[in-house]
């Protein structure tokens, strides 16, 4: 017998038996699947409370479970079927924080392609919603840190810091943060591309321009990277911009 | 045509001004060849991209707010950017200052304490695609090809955020939702949602053969994942590259600095690994339109192209 939406339902509690006889009467063949109740333990209200009251996550209780969004999520059509947009809004609605967190490990994939909410035809700004929804799970300490958020605020920080992000810091500074040993130089502190752990592709990539002798290419980037380009009139918004994110708890941990 | 407006203020975006150099150069070409003016906005900052939305609402409020601001300072309605990201950003400032009155009071508020004139007017923000199909059209590209891009197979890659979510690109009128004001309104220069054309228009114009290449592409190349989740960016990229090359295309045609350096970079990694029919190179449809104008390659940067589509260019005598 076939499961409907088998993701949503965890290995464990499936029970399937070759043969099966119930009070000395022979049941296999089509009843020989059962699924296991689940215990939930509580609801918390809250938490979809919460939610609404953020401006990018009000438009979550005009959902009516169509699962147009998860139909359209490329997440959940190429890479994993835990991926289940619909469900997650289900879910946090409901305030089942248990089943959530179950599936912390696929909820920060969402790509923001913007399908879902392109596609949702109640006008639920899904993307904006499953976003809140992380990012209420993360300040409650619910969820681990996980990497697109370190990336995220790696990011952030740069724009903060400097008005304007700049390539080559963010991708060596992001290939150091995942462990790779990055050499730098002793004067700026700034990244050495060719020696170092330096992951093959990107050595590659960046011997390229070197090989097709574009110089005018390696001197702008090679610029950007040692004087990192800068907003100017920046320090007074800055500071604003900082006190506004620390308002919202951007900034901790 | 000319609903838009001749001359815009000009939203580059950090990528345009260091790796993505080609897009930059290109564009301004483009704009001057088609009788276009780009105001380049002074003193900008980064719109935040998709990632710092993640971390923080009101910020990446204020942050576009401020360009918005330097946008009328200059005396502009319209902002155009060229890059998929940014206009993206603008656009959802703009959704949720239009929309939420309580969010516009507190981000004019801040910009006030910041130190930036606050906002009179909420500015509109353009894909500079669809600036350049509306206010100057197929038609004037017809009349400025000097080299027809004749035989050269091109896949248009849209990418996720020039369409959709139709909230921000405005690119048709939502029936559903409880309120009536945050209904959006269709924009009438916008393009189809789910089958774009205007790059494939003007690129025919100059020329270029289209391929069939739907549904890739507005297929998400990985985005704000392309480093943070590696896998699931290789995937998607393998898919739209492998639709590509088995749909016959010579090239692909990219309009956005972020969805090209993914496309790029894991071209290589690919290529690396030994997949097979990944190796279609990449380069922006304003670098394809600058050769059709009669520019050369090195006007165009077609070197800082990291998947070189030199060869294949030289092949065709386009370059």
């Amino acid at each position: 017998m076939a499961i409907h939406e088998r993701s949503l339902v965890e290995p464990e509690r499936i029970l399937r038996k070759e043969r099966l006889v119930i009070d000395g009467i022979d049941v296999s063949g089509d009843w020989n699947l059962i699924i296991l109740p689940r215990v939930i333990n509580d609801y918390d209200l809250d938490f979809a409370k919460e939610i609404v009251n953020s401006p990018d996550g009000k438009t979550i209780n005009q959902c009516y479970q169509c699962s147009y969004c998860t139909a359209s999520c490329p997440v959940h059509n190429y890479w994993d079927e835990r991926y289940n947009p619909r469900h997650f809004i289900h879910l946090a609605r409901l305030g089942l924080i248990d089943e959530l967190q179950k599936r912390a490990d696929v909820m920060w994939r969402c790509v923001s392609c913007h399908k879902c909410t392109h596609r949702c035809p109640k006008g639920v700004l899904v993307e904006e919603v499953l976003k809140v929804i992380l990012r209420t799970m993360a300040k409650r300490g619910l969820i681990e840190e996980y990497p697109s958020k370190k990336f995220d605020k790696f990011f952030t920080e740069q724009v903060l810091e400097y008005g304007r992000i700049e390539d080559g810091e963010l991708l060596f500074g992001w290939i150091e943060k995942q462990g790779y040993k990055v050499v730098k130089d002793p004067i700026l502190r700034k990244p050495i591309p060719f020696i170092g752990e330096t992951p093959e592709w990107l050595k590659q990539l960046t011997m390229k321009p070197i090989k097709s002798m574009n110089i005018g290419f390696l001197i702008l980037n090679a610029k950007h990277m040692l004087f990192h380009p800068r907003t100017k009139n920046w320090n007074k918004f800055k500071h604003v911009l900082r006190k506004v994110m620390e308002e919202e708890g951007a900034l901790a941990h | 045509m000319g609903v838009i407006g001749k001359r815009v203020a000009y939203y580059p975006g950090c990528s345009l001004e260091g790796a993505a150099r080609a897009y930059d150069v290109s564009t301004r070409i483009v704009a001057r060849e088609l009788g276009l003016e780009l105001d380049y906005l002074e003193d900008y900052n980064c719109c935040g991209a998709m990632e710092s939305k993640n971390v923080t609402f009101m910020g990446t409020m204020l942050l576009n707010a401020r360009n918005m601001s330097l946008a009328r300072k200059q005396g502009h309605d319209v902002i155009v950017a060229p890059c998929n990201g940014c206009s993206f950003s603008l656009q959802r400032a703009e959704y949720f200052l239009e929309t939420d009155k309580s969010v516009f009071e507190r981000v004019n508020a801040l910009l006030r304490e910041g130190g930036v004139d606050p906002l009179d007017k909420i500015p509109h923000t353009y894909h500079i695609l669809e600036w350049f199909y509306h206010e100057a059209g197929p038609q004037k590209v017809k009349e400025k090809t000097k080299r027809p891009l004749r035989g050269l197979k091109v896949a248009n890659y849209y990418g996720c955020l020039y369409t959709r979510p139709h909230f921000y690109a405005r690119t048709y009128a939502h029936a559903g939702g409880q309120d009536e004001d945050a209904r959006p309104r269709k924009r009438d220069t916008a393009d189809d949602d789910e089958h774009p054309y205007y790059m494939n228009a003007l690129l025919e114009a100059a020329g270029a053969t289209s391929v069939n290449f739907e549904p890739m592409h507005t297929q998400c190349c990985g985005g704000p994942h392309s480093l943070s989740d590696e896998m699931v960016s290789e995937k998607f990229v393998m898919m739209i590259l492998q639709t590509a090359k088995r749909n016959g295309a010579d090239i692909i045609a990219t309009e956005c600095p972020l969805c090209h350096a993914s496309l790029e970079m894991y071209r290589h990694r690919l290529m690396m690994k030994g997949v097979p029919d990944v190796d279609v190179p990449a380069a922006y449809f304003t670098q394809l339109l600058g050769l059709a104008f009669g520019y050369s390659a090195n006007d165009v940067k077609l070197k800082d192209n990291l998947s070189d589509p030199l060869p294949v260019l030289k092949r065709l005598g386009l370059a």
